[in-house]
């Protein structure tokens, strides 16, 4: 009663607290179970910024990268987890407290190796119990990059902040904060100017009150990088921040670029620096042994003056100060105090952080574009850690096998695809490599078994035969009179689904081959700017010139052809123009003048050209590159004469927007990447909800929606490719369905897969392994309220209504998904002494239809699935019915073993009971007993264990192997299987015959001295009661 | 009929002041009151829950005790065999080794970890857990399930992780509506997992001789149904003890 009341109390007074605004569900509440997936990579892993080795603990380090978030390692750096995923995940700095590294943790976000293609950070986080939590620290948010935090170890609510700030643009944020309370108020105690920021804050060893401080003037632009000026300098402090001079005394004069500085843990006398001056032989290490009042040039070499403003680390060894190292391209080692340096041993090129083990210094952890790696040997050999799936993807695209694949090109990691499930998880060996160099845009052929990839600029794009392991070069280049040209870093690449074997390229022009790259035809005049003004690389990158190509400007970015009219194609440019022509190419309409709210040259990410209506498309717009991190996107559905804004306030007003996906089947519904994360409306636009169960908010370059199953594939860069499942039931999602208390959502037909290969795990035990997608049936329903109280359950039931299977529901409020692997129960097994393992198969069901029944307190909610068979099949229909039939019968054999074994065990208490209370029956009960018992040792095991010391098999365990043998398998049932079945089937039939010879014999005796005795007889259950009990 | 009322006092509650500022010790207190009265938890001797375990089309009948001296017991019951999978005794904790059947007593840092926590954590470790020396603190609000919650961290004794001492925090979701837990987190501490986050959710709260009790766990991707819940089981030492 007490129950029923409450149910009532709870009916009458929840919906006053469900408001009408609730309904419009967003967030957690909109996708509820619905999960991301991530498959990696992690074989390339991706860059990292940062390493932390705990103070005392040496199985516990964390590494901060530069788009994957903070990971922690409890094995010494074998494994490792993510700990950071509900924040930014470009990382620029992780610090422990020195007093309590256990629970306290720095993290500053925001990437300091300032390339092309860095992320951005969202501020200062502060965990208090070992990265579960994490609170922002305010004052921070527009830090955009933060190199340091440096903690007195005597009093650890002292912590200095480093904060290198804007790359784009001028920030009063830069400079040197401090905070004297734990972080809750902030004093900025050094600042030299809107365009210099900290790019290097460290602390004596022994003395907290002396500070080292190196401020760098830098700025980068969509099409140019300057390291160095005026403002570059190395400052000291000696009195806890409050006065600061300059120690240059012994350094070159003019402009200085970006300068490393480390002390040595072992001496605060000796520092080292790296400097990048207007001298070029000045420019490496320099070392001071008086604690920076005097300097002394060392070293030029490569290892020490490449790339300023990508390598500017120095680490010393903690109990040597004459082991320096220094990253770099491949990293540099010195044992004789900085005089002399060796590379480090092989490993992925670009290394940023290195630290010490802090008992062996031999043990060397190093940071690079590529991962993690480590040294066993004092740096001259390093292995990788393969647990850490950090890769930086710029584009991904998927085709149509079965599994499909996904294709991607990756920062300094080449181009790849991989399978989007595999047996036994994605791992590392599925990958296949299919480019060199930075990997961009990776597309497969529509038809045909050719991938075209490509590197940095279009250096090279390959078009790569994989049936022949046949590789050329297809990229256009210039003829007679051809201007020269202009390759974006990440030059843009098209294929056609009108004609399979048509290829689009974008310079300045687009480039179309109707022959897979062979010949190519301009089609367009150039649709950039052509601005000069941005066009003088080779002077790029300040004091130390950097041409890498990363800079390229006024270049077509995006390219789409319609997919509903091969003649519309549109095209956008890193320089703010959006052209469309309808008939061709032979005519071009620039409209970008018609884009509204887009501040003018700001880059064009993407356009998608829609499947909804010829005029119709897409284009997102970012501009931080300028420094304007505001999300744009905008819609047309008059060929760009007019357009409309689809951002709504619900985006983060910094996560500036790379890419949109449309779906292929609602207009309103779409996926956005941004910067810091996937967002998706389903109302075209006018609300958007963040995607955050399992999905880190890390920044999405490209989105493709898989047309065969519905799934959302993203590729991030810095946390490999992430894909959310059968984003279908998001289309069905309308206000009449969010009305409901329950709503099942349709779903296709599902296929029982028959694939059953095998999946070897040797090695991957310290490897990351991508989740695959389940081959079980998706039972998706959406629920109006979290179930809390009363019982809900769920079952499979045939169409007559007979049970199949109990499922266990979610219960979340939004959507949930249960999984059904298309089996019913499993048998119920003979008991005996051992485990039969072939009680471990359940049968598959037949394909047809099947309920769903949903039981929710008093009410019953029902739906129809249908399963259908494999079409890839290697069985015939016919075949596979006498499977089923036969599964079926040996089914029932085993459990009419089951429930004589059972019987059988009734009799054997009973009789046992007998010869121990009633001396007078002990004759006819120890017959039954003895003869039972003989039986029973033929029928089922009765000595020995699971593992080698099993006993041989008996029938319970031969019938149960082929039992599974048959219903385990897809395909039809073989000769031998049938002989077998016979064999076993005349075996228990002769057991049964034995049986009941027994019970006519010694168990007729026995049943008289019973009802002579007036005992009770023998309880035993009905079969079907039986078989039902647990 | 006290629940009953309290419950719907709370409920009225809720609907009128929804975002009532609430400290820790007012959630699990209201927990309390609301899923039976603290006394009537603190009076409770032992618990046995019945139930399966539902794992690739397979429900595995199990059987859990719990006492207040820290006794536990899990039974399960498979192929017509009874399986002790997990046993304590308040001094010894065993389970047994499926490839021999046969006990088996776990390691001594487990022993030891179990020692500090069972008594302790019955019926919950909630329960005066001041006087227990544990920590609760409120960490907030968050969306579990896609209902709202408060978030407690309960920090427990320190358990020993292969020779090292670590914290023993979790994380528990009180649903904000009703004020019953409907999700707790862990951090894994050993094995592959370790360092990964483990969530369970409950839910189908029912009612038991006055107390309310989860009748739906989700453990680490499986399901514990419980048919059945007996307050105060009769228990003997014997079943729970290594057997020698």
């Amino acid at each position: 009663m007490r129950k029923l009341l409450l149910i009532i109390v709870m009916a009458v007074c929840l919906p006053c607290t469900v408001s009408a605004q609730e309904i419009a569900l967003k967030g957690k509440e909109l996708f509820g179970d619905m999960k991301a997936r991530h498959i990696g990579p992690a074989l390339m892993s991706g860059r990292i910024n940062d390493i932390e080795m705990h103070p005392t603990n040496t199985r516990i380090m964390y590494i901060g990268a530069a788009g994957g978030g903070v990971w922690k390692s409890n094995d010494g750096g074998a494994t490792f987890s993510p700990i950071f995923d509900e924040h930014a995940q470009s990382i620029g700095v992780v610090t422990l407290d020195p007093k309590d590294p256990d629970q306290t943790i720095w993290v500053g976000t925001g990437e300091t190796w300032t390339r092309n293609s860095v992320s951005i950070g969202d501020g200062l986080f502060k965990s208090t119990d070992g990265g579960n939590n994490w609170k922002e620290i305010p004052g921070f948010e527009n830090s955009e990059r933060i190199a340091s935090v440096v903690i007195n170890p005597n009093n650890t609510d002292e912590v200095y902040v480093g904060v290198l700030g804007a790359l784009w643009s001028d920030s009063e944020d830069r400079g040197v904060y401090k905070t004297t309370d734990g972080g809750k108020t902030w004093n900025k105690i050094l600042y030299v100017g809107p365009a210099t920021g900290a790019a290097d804050v460290i602390m004596d060893p022994i003395n907290p009150n002396v500070l080292y401080a190196s401020m760098w003037q830098f700025r980068r632009t969509g099409w140019s990088f300057t390291s160095g000026g005026e403002n570059s300098a190395l400052y000291k402090s000696t009195d806890n921040g409050k006065t600061w001079n300059k120690i240059h005394n012994g350094f070159p004069e003019g402009d200085l670029g970006r300068i490393a500085i480390a002390v040595a843990p072992s001496d605060h006398n000796i520092l080292y620096a790296v400097l990048e001056t207007e001298e070029k032989d000045k420019n490496g290490l320099w070392k001071s042994t008086d604690a920076g009042k005097s300097w002394e040039h060392l070293n030029n070499d490569f290892g020490l003056t490449v790339r300023p403003f990508y390598f500017s680390r120095i680490t010393v060894d903690p109990k040597n100060p004459d082991i320096v190292v220094k990253g770099g391209l491949t990293g540099s080692i010195s044992r004789d105090g900085g005089k002399t340096f060796k590379n480090l041993g092989p490993m992925h090129a670009d290394i940023h952080d290195v630290t010490f083990h802090i008992n062996d210094s031999d043990i060397i952890y190093s940071a690079t574009d590529g991962g993690l790696y480590r040294s066993w040997n004092g740096g001259s050999v390093f292995e990788i850690v393969e647990d850490l799936p950090l890769s930086q993807f710029y584009h991904i695209s998927t085709d149509d096998a079965d599994p499909y694949n996904v294709y991607g090109g990756l920062q300094d990691n080449g181009s790849w695809y991989g399978p989007s499930s595999s047996p036994g998880g994605v791992n590392a060996r599925d990958w296949n490599s299919v480019g060199y160099g930075d990997g961009f845009r990776v597309l497969k052929h529509p038809t045909k078994n050719i991938i075209y990839s490509e590197m940095q600029g279009a250096q090279n794009v390959w078009r790569y035969d994989v049936d022949r392991n046949r590789t050329r070069t297809v990229q256009p280049l210039p003829k007679k009179g051809d201007a020269e040209l202009r390759f974006n870093w990440n030059a843009p690449m098209a294929v056609s689904v009108h004609a399979p074997d048509r290829f689009y390229m974008g310079s300045q022009f687009v480039h179309k081959s109707e022959d897979m790259g062979e010949t190519w035809e301009i089609i367009s005049p150039d649709l950039t700017t052509n601005d000069p003004k941005k066009q003088n690389q080779a002077k790029s990158g300040g004091l130390s010139v950097d041409n890498s190509g990363a800079e390229n400007h006024t270049t077509i970015f995006t390219i789409a052809e319609s997919p509903l009219d091969e003649n519309i194609i549109w095209a956008g440019t890193d320089d703010g123009n959006v052209q469309v022509t309808t008939n061709g190419g032979k005519t071009w309409h620039n409209v970008t003048e018609n884009l509204t709210g887009i501040p003018k040259n700001t880059w064009v990410y993407h356009i998608e050209a829609s499947v909804h209506g010829k005029g119709t498309a897409y284009a997102v717009f970012e501009g931080h590159t300028t420094g304007d991190m505001k999300p744009y996107a905008l819609k047309t559905t008059d060929y760009g004469k007019t357009w409309k804004s689809i951002v709504s306030e619900d985006i983060q007003d910094n996560a500036f927007v790379r890419n949109i996906q449309e779906d292929y089947e609602n207009e309103d519904l779409l996926f956005l990447g941004t910067e810091l994360g996937l967002y998706v409306t389903i109302d075209g636009g006018k609300n958007w909800s963040q995607f955050t169960n399992n999905m880190p908010p890390a920044a999405v370059h490209f989105i493709d929606m898989q047309k065969q199953t519905n799934d959302v594939v993203m590729g991030t860069h810095g946390r490999g490719v992430i894909i959310i499942d059968d984003i279908s039931p998001l289309r069905q999602l309308t206000p009449a369905v969010l009305e409901k208390d329950v709503h099942f959502f349709e779903t296709e037909p599902f296929t029982m897969t028959e694939d059953s290969g095998f999946s070897g795990s040797f090695g991957t035990e310290t490897q990351f392994v991508g989740q695959n997608k389940p081959t079980s049936a998706r039972i998706v329903y959406y629920l109006k309220k979290r179930h809390t109280f009363g019982k809900m359950e769920m079952e499979v039931q045939d169409m007559e209504g007979n049970k199949i299977a109990s499922l266990t529901p979610g219960k979340s409020k939004g959507i949930n998904i249960v999984n059904w692997n298309f089996t019913s129960a499993t048998p119920k097994m003979a008991a005996g002494k051992t485990l039969s393992f072939s009680g471990f198969t359940a049968p598959r069901v037949p394909a047809g239809s099947y309920k769903i029944v949903l039981t929710k307190g008093k009410n019953t909610y029902e739906n129809t699935i249908t399963l259908k068979y494999d079409e890839k099949s290697l069985t015939t229909l016919a075949e596979r019915k006498e499977q089923e039939q036969l599964t079926k019968e040996m089914f029932n054999m085993v459990e009419d073993l089951a429930y004589m074994v059972y019987e059988l065990g009734q009799w054997q208490a009973k009789a046992q009971a007998v010869i121990e209370n009633h001396p007078k029956g002990k004759k006819q009960a120890q017959n039954l007993y003895d003869a039972l018992e003989t039986l029973r040792k033929d029928l089922v095991v009765t000595t020995g264990d699971n593992y080698v010391a099993s006993a041989e098999p008996e029938l319970r365990e031969r019938m149960g192997d082929l039992y599974a043998d048959i219903a385990g398998s897809f395909s039809k049932v073989t000769a031998a299987q049938k002989q077998n079945m016979t064999l076993i089937s005349e075996e228990f039939t002769e057991a049964k015959a034995r049986y009941k010879k027994i019970k006519d014999k010694e168990g007729r005796k026995f049943m008289k001295f019973l009802e002579k005795n007036d005992i009770e007889k023998t309880s035993i259950k009905t079969k079907e009661a039986f078989l039902s009990e647990d | 009929m006290k629940t009953v009322k309290t419950i719907l006092i709370a409920l009225l509650l809720i609907a009128v002041t929804p975002l009532t500022a609430q400290t820790a010790d007012e959630i699990i207190d209201n927990y309390f009151e609301n899923t039976g009265g603290k006394d009537a938890w603190q009076e409770l001797e032992g618990i046995k829950i019945s139930g399966s375990i539902s794992a690739q089309g397979m429900e595995i009948p199990v059987e859990v005790i719990q006492t207040k001296d820290g006794e536990q017991l899990v039974t399960i019951n498979f192929q017509g065999q009874e399986i002790k999978q997990m046993a304590f005794d308040g001094e010894t904790l065993w389970t047994t080794n499926m490839m021999t059947m046969q006990a088996e007593k776990s390691d001594a840092e487990s022993n030891e970890n179990m020692k500090k926590q069972a008594k302790k954590g019955f019926p919950s470790p909630f329960l005066n857990y001041k006087d227990k020396g544990y920590t609760v603190e409120l960490m907030g609000k968050e969306t579990i399930e896609g209902t709202e919650t408060y978030k407690l961290k309960l920090t427990q004794d320190p358990i020993m992780v292969d020779g090292k001492e670590v914290p023993n925090v979790s994380y528990y979701y009180f649903e904000t509506e009703n004020f019953v837990p409907i999700a707790t987190e862990n951090e894994v501490q050993q094995g592959p997992m370790k360092g990964q986050t483990m969530q369970n959710s409950m839910s189908d709260y029912q009612e038991v001789d006055g107390l309310y009790f989860p009748f739906d766990m989700g453990i680490s991707g499986q399901s514990l149904k419980v048919k059945e819940i007996t307050l105060n089981p009769e228990t003997n030492e014997g079943m729970f003890a290594f057997p020698q």
